[in-house]
């Protein structure tokens, strides 16, 4: 009976040494491997809403010059309506500190990075 | 009780490098004197096959101008998810930029280097501003730039 209890301690206890960095591991590379269909979803939504707003960015401080001479300030109005939240989820990254930085094996923890500008 | 205290022996033996798997580092990039506006800055890392890692930080919280970081952009396609938590302000002319992270330790001495690709508003794009082997011979030891990063360091 000891030694029956004695190896489902030690089997139980060299689980968990085992299962902690094995548990671990998986989510370094979860961004490569288990998440490829979400990751590629992403990329494209926000690579559309990228070049959408960039190039009619650059295509219309050409093209209206003509019938609107405030351009450029119209273009910084919607940069700062984005910034408010409206479309902040779709183009632009999670700042420090509200989100955990991303799983790509470069981080040991999910402990938030400090930053400070002098 | 001899196989008990083997097994816990065996077990804490087995937990212990799980633990300390990372380390606090701290990155400290100055910029020059180069007179624009705040620089756009992606720090990355690439393989020792030279392929892209990850990112470690973006400085510049808009996805629109993150084409102007070629080589991220490039490995990257753009995608904000791969700095979202890590992104903060764009860096002023003269300013430094302090950022302390836990990174793993797989990432020193085994081949990765880490990069800075810069850009500035109607100034010249700099790919590969930085870059730097990480290995734990080289921290504390300052890299020059090429445009707008006077010197980068990383502590450990």
């Amino acid at each position: 009976m000891r030694k029956t209890l004695t190896l489902l301690v030690a089997s139980t206890a060299l689980s968990a040494g085992l299962g902690l960095p094995a548990w671990s591991a998986p989510r370094a590379p979860a961004t490569e491997d288990s998440r490829p269909f979400a990751a590629l979803f992403a990329s494209d939504q926000d690579t559309t809403a990228l070049f959408l707003v960039s190039g009619d960015d650059d295509d219309d401080r050409g093209s209206r010059n003509a019938s609107r001479s405030d351009d450029d300030e119209d273009d910084d109005e919607e940069d700062d309506d984005c910034e408010d939240g409206g479309c902040n989820s779709a183009g632009n990254p999670a700042p420090a500190g509200s989100v955990a930085p991303p799983q790509n094996g470069l981080f040991g923890t999910g402990a938030p990075p400090k930053v400070q500008v002098n | 009780m001899k196989s008990l205290l083997a097994a816990l022996a065996m077990t804490t033996a087995l937990t212990l490098p799980a633990i300390a798997m990372a380390r606090p580092v701290t990155l400290t990039t100055t910029l020059t004197n180069y007179g624009g506006d705040g620089a756009y800055l992606a720090l990355y890392v690439t393989d020792p096959t030279g392929a892209y890692a990850g990112s470690l930080w973006m400085a510049g919280g808009k996805s629109k101008y993150y084409k102007h970081m070629t080589d991220w952009y490039r490995a990257t396609g753009g995608d904000p998810a791969q700095v979202d938590g890590i992104t903060g302000a764009s860096v002023g002319a003269g300013r430094t930029l302090d950022i302390t992270l836990d990174l793993a330790d797989a990432l020193f001495d085994a081949g990765y280097t880490l990069h800075i690709d810069g850009a500035v508003e109607n100034m010249r794009e700099s790919p590969n501003e930085v870059a730097v082997p990480l290995t734990t011979a080289g921290a504390g030891i300052p890299v020059t730039g090429r445009r707008y990063v006077a010197d980068f360091t990383y502590d450990m």
